[in-house]
């Protein structure tokens, strides 16, 4: 099986390098021998006919009709790039199935009583694996470009050129560098080593796909940025074309870092869900680029602005999406999260060096091409405000890339490794992300190009006494009534963070939702329908925009579950038999502590009542389980989760002395709202990719044409 | 050798699919300055269908309503002169070549 696997591996090779080679050849050619877009039919067109036969045009002809069909045998070779690469795949995983442990990598990753679920995860939890799998995105992503290159055959033939180079990269990594089906030496093992236990998890089956679908298809608009770049596109068609590519990408990305940090929170057993880890900081970095990218590119599309901007934006979250592969296989920052300690290190280098210098060199070759067509007319209007939203995105970028590789900065600079924590991101990212949340709700009431006072005041009034009100209830509310109640901003600066943040969401809110009480009421007056049903149909009429608002709306959820961190308490006890410990408004009753074998694990647990208001509510089973293949301890918390708060338990091990269970508690207010702030992200998400109905709406063509100067409009060369 | 039997009708497969060509390949109009001018119109007249209903809606003002609409009508009718003035002398665009 495994040689199958490896030769499938170098014909997927061999395919890339030739979509490449051969989709370059083509271009080229077809370049040299391309007509200068002038109309069909027209003056000069025919004027190039009449030279092409008096030069000898046959030969141009035949060149061009050549590297046509050289083009053609390119795409068709990524497209079975993807049928070899999938072949590997499903390799690897029947050698799993199949407890082949002469395989290093499945003796290295499994174990035979692993469960089903994450043998097949197998594929993906290994250095080796997961770069293969890397590599079958790619490849996925690549398959249905090049399948779909009838949209713009041009336009995705320079984007799948593109896309092999990176295919390229990826491939001689799992051929030469970290093959999966390397042969284990010396005698044949009965059992594997097992899976690391931290990832026998079953959110560690989708959360890597989830990100790694992030991760791999942030290449695709890279690749149609670039290559609309290096062909000198005329327009913006590559955005339209490449839009439901990004926001697919992003909602991945979304998903993957938010599955990544519900796993934190249900396995790592520390009461949190983000330490701002190198790997989790390597996943945030490009999609906080990424929401940049979404949300400039607007600009772009509706008023042919920060063109420049926007081609680095992509390039960053490509490469930013790169750094993160690396970070979290090469092993060189420590992260609870890096699963690979390994050598590609080098070749990420290379590759991420070399995809820069690609990069910067086309970019300033073909800069004029990115000449903007508007400027900024005003500071208070749509445009300056997704220039700020960019800023801070980018800032907050940076910052946590500056505290990410601050260790080997320091180490490099001063000889020994300086980490920097939770508090040097906070400082930075809480700030910005209330001046984000300013944004989110000023943005979509500007007009674009200038906004008058008047009109400030006719949108925000309302809204903003909303959110004052609000705010002064939270604050001037009994603190007994638990938490966000009681917020008084002077006692804690966290307490003030908390209270900004509830009170702008709930301006975010009231913007939001003021969008669709207006757009309804016009459709409503117009057809006579319920309000209902007319913001039902302004939603499908232009379901970008409201599938956008209602993202806002997911993201106001998301930043309240944050803003309930601020009242976290925690406790730790060791608990004998009818012990109690108190937490909040809870009562915890030991009733019991034993332990379990099974094939997989020997496991510790704790059973305990839990009480509110003198009344039992739940029994709850904190466990600490011992893997017998990796020989490693994994602790498996207890989380009670309600709207209003979560108990989470943790069985942190027995007492040496008198084999008492040590129990820490955690009262974590609103942690459910995140996760339900993130269905409704998607959900948002999936709304925006649904295409518009058709507008009845007519708009009269300006009927002053012949007084106006007929002077090009932009660089559409 | 059950394996490079495998191996080999893998290869043959590949090569057989990249290079076995149909006798007209499909390479799409070419884009032109009107084509790309149709695009920028386009733009163009969503911002004047985004602009009214914002104006319905109430959330502009009838004085931003005015210079807004102007400033996109004289975007527009600059664009739609500039692809005049192009098809004047244009015919009918092909899609398929051989």
């Amino acid at each position: 099986m495994a040689e199958i696997g490896s030769f499938a591996l170098l014909l997927a090779l061999a395919l890339s390098v030739y979509t490449f080679l051969a989709g370059i050849v083509a271009l080229v050619f077809q370049k040299q021998t391309f007509v200068p877009a002038t109309e069909p039919g027209s003056k000069t067109a025919r004027r190039n006919q009449v030279a092409d036969v008096g030069s000898g045009s046959s030969w141009a002809a035949l060149l061009r009709r050549g590297s046509e069909r050289i083009g053609e045998t390119a795409r068709r070779a990524g497209i079975a790039t993807f049928a070899a690469v999938f072949l590997a795949a499903v390799v690897l995983v029947l050698c799993a199935f199949r407890d082949d442990f002469t395989i290093a990598y499945i003796f290295h990753h499994s174990n035979r009583d692993l469960p089903a679920p994450y043998k097949f995860a197998t594929l993906w939890s290994g250095q080796e694996g997961s770069l293969l799998f890397w590599s079958l995105l790619l490849a996925a992503y690549g398959f249905v470009l090049r399948l779909r290159y009838k949209t713009d055959p041009r336009l995705f033939a320079y984007a799948s050129v593109v896309l092999a180079g990176v295919q390229i990269f990826f491939l001689l990594l799992v051929n030469f560098a970290a093959n999966p089906f390397g042969i284990l030496e010396g005698a044949l093992r009965p059992d594997g080593s097992g899976l690391n236990p931290l990832l026998q998890y079953p959110e560690m089956v989708i959360h890597p796909p989830m990100l790694y679908l992030g991760y791999v298809g942030f290449t695709v608009p890279f690749a149609f940025a670039l290559g609309a770049l290096i062909m000198k596109y005329p327009g913006e068609k590559w955005i339209h074309i490449t839009r439901r590519w990004t926001m697919v990408t992003w909602a991945f990305l979304t998903c993957g870092v938010f599955l990544g940090a519900h796993w934190a929170y249900s396995v790592l057993g520390w009461g949190g869900y983000w330490g701002w880890d190198p790997v989790e900081n390597a996943s945030l970095m490009p999609w906080l680029t990424g929401t940049a990218f979404l949300h400039s590119v607007m600009m772009q599309e509706k008023r042919g602005m920060l063109k420049m901007w926007n081609m680095w934006l992509v390039f960053a979250t490509f490469w930013l999406a790169i750094l993160g592969t690396f970070l979290t296989r090469s092993g060189i920052i420590s992260s609870v999260h890096a699963f690979a300690q390994s050598s590609i290190g080098s070749w990420f280098a290379w590759f991420l060096a070399i995809s820069f210098v690609v990069f910067v060199f086309f970019f300033f070759k073909n800069k004029s091409h990115l000449a903007s067509e508007h400027k900024l007319e005003s500071l208070v209007s749509r445009e300056s405000s997704f220039l700020f939203n960019n800023l801070l995105f980018v800032l907050l970028c940076f910052t946590v890339l500056w505290g990410t590789w601050f260790p080997k900065i320091s180490e490099l600079v001063q000889g020994n490794k300086v980490t920097v924590g939770g508090p040097f991101y906070n400082r930075v990212a809480i700030p910005v992300a209330l001046l984000l949340l300013i944004l989110t709700a000023v943005g979509p009431l500007l007009a674009w190009r200038k906004t008058s006072l008047e009109s400030l005041k006719r949108n925000f009034l309302w809204p903003t006494v909303g959110a004052i009100a609000i705010a002064m209830f939270l604050m001037i509310t009994p603190q007994r009534w638990g938490s966000p109640f009681g917020l008084r901003p002077w006692q804690d600066i966290s307490y003030f963070y908390s209270l900004m943040a509830i009170g702008l969401s709930v301006l975010v809110t009231l913007t939001v939702a003021s969008e669709f009480y207006r757009g309804g009421r016009v459709i409503s007056k117009h057809t006579g329908q319920g309000m209902f049903a007319s913001m039902v149909q302004l939603t499908h009429r232009n379901t970008r925009r409201y599938g956008g608002y209602i993202v806002h709306f997911g993201v106001v959820v998301v930043i309240i579950g944050f803003a309930g961190a601020a009242f976290n308490q925690d406790k730790e006890q060791e608990m004998a038999n009818g012990d109690k410990l108190t937490i909040g408004s809870y009562t915890l009753i030991c009733r019991s502590y034993t332990d379990d074998d099974a094939p997989n694990y020997a496991s510790e647990w704790a059973l305990l009542d839990v009480y509110k208001g003198g009344k039992q509510i739940d029994t709850m089973t904190p466990v600490r389980r011992f893997y017998k293949a990796s020989q490693q301890t994994s602790t498996m918390p207890d989380i009670r989760s309600t709207l209003n708060e979560d108990l989470y338990l943790v069985f942190e091990g027995l007492n040496q002395d008198n084999g008492h269970p040590i129990i820490k508690a955690h009262l974590n207010p609103l942690v459910m709202w995140i996760w339900l702030g993130v269905w409704i992200i998607l959900g948002g998400t999936v709304l925006a990719l649904v295409p518009n109905a058709p507008a009845p709406v007519r708009v009269p063509a300006p009927a002053r044409l012949e007084h106006v100067q007929t002077s090009p409009v932009a660089t559409g060369d | 050798m059950m394996w490079l039997i495998l191996c080999l009708a893998l290869a043959v497969a590949s090569f057989f699919y990249v290079f076995y060509l149909p006798g007209r390949l499909f390479l799409g109009p070419e884009k032109t300055r009107a084509g790309y001018l149709r695009e920028r119109k386009d733009a163009v007249y969503e911002n004047l269908r985004d602009l009214n209903f914002e104006y319905k809606a109430g959330k502009v003002p009838d004085s931003d309503y005015t210079s807004l609409k102007s400033s996109l009508q004289d975007e527009a009718a600059t664009i739609l002169a500039e692809i005049a003035r192009l098809e004047n002398n244009s015919g009918p665009q092909k899609g398929t070549r051989s």
